[in-house]
């Protein structure tokens, strides 16, 4: 099959993927590729075909769930049997708090960086604060559109869809043209609604558009997107001109917490959230949005883990690897994948509200377009496609790049650094046909950011197809948080294990 | 003289190891017999010396030219025909395109699809058709038709005779039979009597190993010597 | 099914909407019930009216001719699109990039060339050397992305393909948009000066007794026409053609019969993207699209409607779907300018031809299933 990318009958969905070893490391791997093994023998001496092999590779997933009894991994149980428990649970989550806890101190960290010595290269370098809350919110839309595209291998052109009705449906609320919710109606219920509205907007979808699979699937799903969008560009309920979409003036910040208990509640938003001091640490009001919203997307992405790691996550990974197989062996696959899609669009809607409770502002191009979706898609593939936690790094990576190569203006990225530091000299030097370093430097890193990342993404297509958490977890052999302490344990954890055994006692 | 020689090729589907050192040559003029249960390596033999599948150990052969590394496409201009398993006729394309698109160049086109018709009479009645209406018989003929309208000097022939009445049976031997006359045959045949009566020779694959081979003429269909591996 | 239902829901919920409203209307600061509704002023017995007015014959006749001009543009971006992924499955997302690439150099040819004295006929004589120019140059980059790029992901999953050119669309649109502020121009609108160099029979409407023809119409649809014509003969009276349309049923049989696909898919990606940009140079002459950045997002979604609705990868189908969504888009054209004020109206249902063809036909009008690499 070396000619032809697509002569076969089979659908995309049955194609090879490059994650399927790290990803099939997830479940007991071991005894689902033996088991596998077994049964394609079994299946008669048909190994000839072409497509047996693919059968063979691609199970994993759903041997494990047709035997729960191996759910846990039997590889890591087997290595964290000697330990108890409070041990293995850090272990467990050693990667996962790490991260959080440098997301925790990203903000300290930034200041205490930008003002040090190396004040203005840091600058050009570091993300922004604002920009990490873009990452959050964005990146939860990448992570859930990676949910059902990554893990489920039905590529949604019209995730963009639910991202919209997240915000919108905060927006509209806010400005008072829901009826029965005033606009005062606590962010984080709203927040709810909205992600319940887009599930029923994903079944409805879902139900026509899962009878198609590979390119079909793709159209269908763009073809509905552009739908919604062209509706509501054109949609002048919500304003006298619908594609400017909405902004909201008079409600006051859209608070994170618990509703209805004002000391358990943190408003966000640049001019409209909190301030807040804690400990002689004062928190800006971007930093306050920095931790809410970055609190609403960590628990949304443990969400999806626990369900990615559940027998219904392997049943959706099965889909992905053989669809046929999957059925074959007694699952009802639509059911599946309705519910998988269902769940994807609630928490892609949590980030649209996310994004228009931060921003006060949306509009048709910026939350319905397919574009968005192609944004997700971006995120998606660097971070790596089917890996869950990539995409939030794919997004940060995108966001990084986009900050460093053309933001104008105030302190961050690469342009106020070199007008800084270069001197006249150098920036008055002509280059070609009349063009001198500083208008080359005014053209090519300011706002033309689409151009590197474009480059990047091609690039990452080339040479890194499983993306930044795609290809380390190819070299470690398994998820990230699996196999760092497997090969780290093999020297620290003795010490924790000696320790925790003695508090025992 | 050796017009093709396989020499302990091991092919790959991915992981799954499906020849494990197959050897075998064909003499130029010869019909050679390749039989063997569903699923030993007979298509993949095929697709092996086509470089469709191209081995990752040992090597083939043709006219004494090692084919590793060429595409199939430039293994094709060398003189290597291939009448694939199920046909796969271009459907879409008329019965007349689907011979012409084997001839490599638009002049001898004219000439090689008078030939094919005097070879199959049936096909001229529906040479402006598309040959995804002609019945299975019929798509047989011109699947041959286009392999023969090539003018190798090899054709690698998988299941001719699969899935066709008796009748037709019959006639795709008799083309068999007249393209032996000027051709050199690989024939991958799972109807035993006809491949041992057309054949010269005959190698005995069994799970990617050629286990027996010899004169069809020291074997007949029911031997014990064949149905051993033959038999499911 | 499930779509009517869902309109029927929205339909419901915008009546409660607009029965409650007045009671709610003080409480949430809404302007006015009328707000609500969708479409605004629209009454059936407007609409009886307006139903009147499209079935006389001059006006059916105008929106069958600017339906079949549509038609013509329609074909003409989606032809190449169709051709390369008939042959190699790759669904290609720059396509749209090349269409607008084309535009402005075809353009930007006139631009340099024609001046106010330059005579119409003059005028056409350079639009056609701005369209050789145009092929030929989007050929060329057409051929080097291919060998370059997409060449080494054939082994891959099809998937990749897709990605990649959607990547090329990044870098080719914000290249142009980079280009075309140097010069002072707004990449986000249509570029006037080129709508300047038409000549005077085109910008016109020509006078034929009770009805007014559009030079511009006339033209678009004689030059469809000839592509489409073009086309066809190379697919059917040439031997290219032939090794083409065989590629794009079996490419692996192809290859085992001596031909080198391979090569055959660059030269198909050069003349699929060499066709996009002439449907660019022709666009760049019409006020509704014009020559702008943005043109690749608007001619790349409706060729990919075009293409899903004829059949995935079969020039015929893509020749019956073109003509289908240009006459669909005129009469909802004509229904916008003359009852129904939402702006989207054609648009929208030209996205809904979509959904509902996958619905009903997933392989298209002219597809068969299993064949195109689906």
């Amino acid at each position: 099959m070396a000619i032809s990318p697509g002569s076969g009958p089979e659908t995309t969905t049955n194609d090879d993927r490059p994650e399927t070893d790290s990803e099939t490391d997830d479940g007991a791997e071991t005894d689902g590729r033996t088991g596998a093994g077994d049964e394609t023998e079994a299946e008669g001496g048909a190994g000839a075909e072409p497509s047996a092999d693919t059968r063979a590779e691609s199970e994993g997933g759903l041997e494990s769930e047709t035997a729960p009894a191996a759910e846990t991994g039997t590889r890591s149980a087997r290595a964290d049997g000697t330990l108890v428990w409070p041990a293995r649970y850090v272990r467990e989550h050693l990667v996962h708090s790490g991260v959080l806890l440098f997301l925790a101190l990203y903000p300290g960290i930034y200041t205490l960086l930008v003002n040090s010595p190396l004040r203005s290269e840091l600058l050009a370098v570091l993300p922004e604060i604002e920009t990490m809350v873009a990452v959050f919110y964005f990146g939860l839309f990448a992570m859930s559109f990676d949910f059902i595209s990554g893990y489920t291998g039905y590529l949604d052109f019209g995730h963009a869809v639910f991202y919209g009705i997240g915000a919108y449906v905060v927006l509209l609320v806010a400005t008072g043209k829901v009826p029965l919710l005033p606009a005062e109606t606590p962010f984080v219920l709203v927040l709810v609604l909205a992600g319940l509205l887009a599930v029923v907007f994903a079944v409805l979808i879902g139900a026509v558009s899962f009878r198609l699979t590979g390119v079909y699937f793709a159209m269908i799903t763009l073809g509905f997107g552009q739908v919604v969008y062209v509706f509501v560009r054109g949609w002048d309920y919500v304003g006298s001109n619908p594609r400017d979409g909405i902004a909201v003036s008079e409600r006051s910040g859209f608070e994170i917490g618990v509703p209805f208990v004002d000391s358990l509640d943190l408003a966000i938003g640049q001019l409209t959230g909190d301030e807040l001091s804690v400990l002689a640490i004062e928190l800006s009001t971007t930093e306050v949005s920095y931790y809410m919203v970055g609190l609403v997307v960590v628990i949304c992405y443990f969400a999806m883990q626990r369900i990615i790691h559940s027998p219904f996550g392997r049943v959706m990974i099965a889909i992905r690897e053989n669809e046929q197989r999957a059925a074959a062996i007694g699952y009802n696959t639509f059911r599946y994948k309705l519910g998988a899609f269902a769940i994807s669009g609630f928490f892609a809607a949590i980030a649209g509200g996310l994004f228009a409770g931060f921003r006060r502002t949306a509009t048709p191009d910026n939350a319905f377009f397919f574009l968005v979706t192609g944004d997700a898609l971006l995120a998606a593939i660097i971070g790596g496609f089917g890996t869950l936690a990539g995409p939030l790094y794919g997004r940060l990576f995108d966001e990084g790049v986009r900050e460093f190569l053309s933001k104008a203006g105030e302190g961050g990225g690469l342009l106020p650094y070199l007008r800084e530091h270069l001197s006249e000299a150098v920036l008055g030097t002509e280059l070609l046909g009349g063009m001198t370093v500083q208008g080359a430097i005014e053209t090519f890193l300011n706002g033309h950011a689409s151009l590197y990342i474009g480059a990047l993404f091609v690039l990452f297509v080339l040479f890194v197809p499983d993306g930044l958490l795609g290809t380390i977890r190819a070299r470690l052999g398994g998820p990230v948080g699996k196999c760092l302490p497997d090969r780290a344990g093999e020297y620290v954890p003795e010490r924790f294990e000696r320790y925790w055994k003695g508090l025992e006692r | 003289m050796t017009l093709l020689d396989v020499e302990n090729v091991h092919t790959y589907y991915g992981e799954s190891h499906i020849l494990e050192g197959v050897s075998l040559s064909v003499a130029a003029s010869e019909v050679i017999a390749l039989i063997g249960r569903n699923g030993v390596g007979k298509t993949t033999t095929l697709r092996t010396i086509l470089q469709l599948t191209p081995p990752r150990e040992g090597s083939v052969t043709f006219r004494g030219e090692d084919l590793q590394g060429l595409a199939t496409n430039e293994v094709a201009r060398r003189g290597i025909g291939w009448i694939p398993e199920e046909r796969r006729i271009y459907s879409q394309l008329s019965v007349a395109e689907n011979v012409r698109i084997a001839v490599p160049s638009d002049r001898d086109a004219d000439a090689a699809l008078k030939n094919a018709y005097e070879t199959f009479p049936d096909l001229e009645r529906f040479g402006d058709r598309d040959a995804g209406t002609l019945s299975g018989g019929q798509q047989q003929m011109l699947a041959l038709a286009r392999g023969l309208a090539g003018e190798n000097d090899l054709l690698l022939v998988d299941e001719p005779s699969e899935g066709l009445a008796p009748r037709i049976v019959a006639a795709v031997a008799d083309a068999l039979a007249a393209a032996a006359e000027e051709t050199t045959l690989l024939l991958v045949e799972q109807n035993l009597p006809l491949a041992l009566d057309l054949a010269d020779r005959f190698y005995l694959l069994d799970n990617g190993q050629v286990i027996d081979s010899g004169d069809t003429d020291e074997v007949r269909a029911e031997d014990e010597r064949l149905r051993r591996h033959l038999s499911a | 099914m499930t779509f009517l239902l869902t309109v029927t829901i929205a339909t419901e919920v915008v009546s409660l909407v607009s029965e409650l409203s007045p009671l709610l209307a003080s409480g949430f600061g809404l302007r006015s019930p009328a707000a609500l509704a969708f479409f605004p002023d629209v009454t059936l017995v407007a609409l009886g009216d307006a139903l009147a007015s499209f079935l006389q014959p001059v006006n059916l006749f105008d929106v069958f001719l600017n339906g079949l001009a549509k038609s013509a543009l329609y074909v003409m971006i989606a032809v190449g699109l169709t051709l390369i992924f008939g042959l190699m499955g790759v669904l290609n997302f720059a396509h749209g990039s090349f269409t607008m690439i084309g535009a402005y150099l075809g353009g930007l040819i006139l631009v340099l060339t024609v001046t106010g004295t330059t005579g119409g006929l003059a005028r056409i004589g350079l639009f056609f050397v701005g369209v050789l120019v145009v092929f030929g140059v989007l050929a060329v980059l057409g051929g080097v992305l291919e060998i370059s790029l997409i060449r080494p992901l054939y082994d891959r999953s099809p998937v990749y393909q897709i990605l990649l050119t959607f990547g090329l669309t990044l870098v080719l649109d914000e290249l142009v948009r980079i280009i075309v502020s140097l010069y002072g121009l707004q990449p986000i609108s249509d570029w006037q000066n080129a709508f300047g160099t038409r000549p005077a029979f085109i910008a016109r409407s020509l006078d034929f007794g009770p009805v007014d023809v559009p030079g511009l119409a006339l033209f678009q649809i004689a030059f469809g026409v000839v592509t489409v014509g073009a086309v066809w003969a190379f697919l059917t009276r040439t031997r290219y053609g032939l090794i083409v349309r065989a590629g794009s049923e079996d490419a692996e049989m192809t290859e085992a019969l001596g031909i080198d696909v391979r090569r055959v898919f660059t030269v198909v990606f050069a003349l699929g993207a060499g066709i996009a940009g002439v449907a660019g140079v022709l666009l760049m002459w019409d006020p509704v699209w014009g020559a702008s950045v943005p043109l690749a997002a608007e001619t790349l979604l409706p060729a990919f409607v075009v293409v899903i609705v004829g059949g995935l990868g079969t020039f015929r189908g893509t020749v019956v779907a073109g003509i289908l969504v240009g006459m669909v888009d005129a009469v909802m054209t004509w229904w916008f300018q003359n009852a129904i004020s939402f702006t989207g109206l054609p648009q929208i249902t030209i996205f809904l031809i979509l959904v509902i063809v996958l619905i009903a036909r997933p392989q298209g009008l002219f597809g068969v299933e299993g064949v195109g690499g689906h």
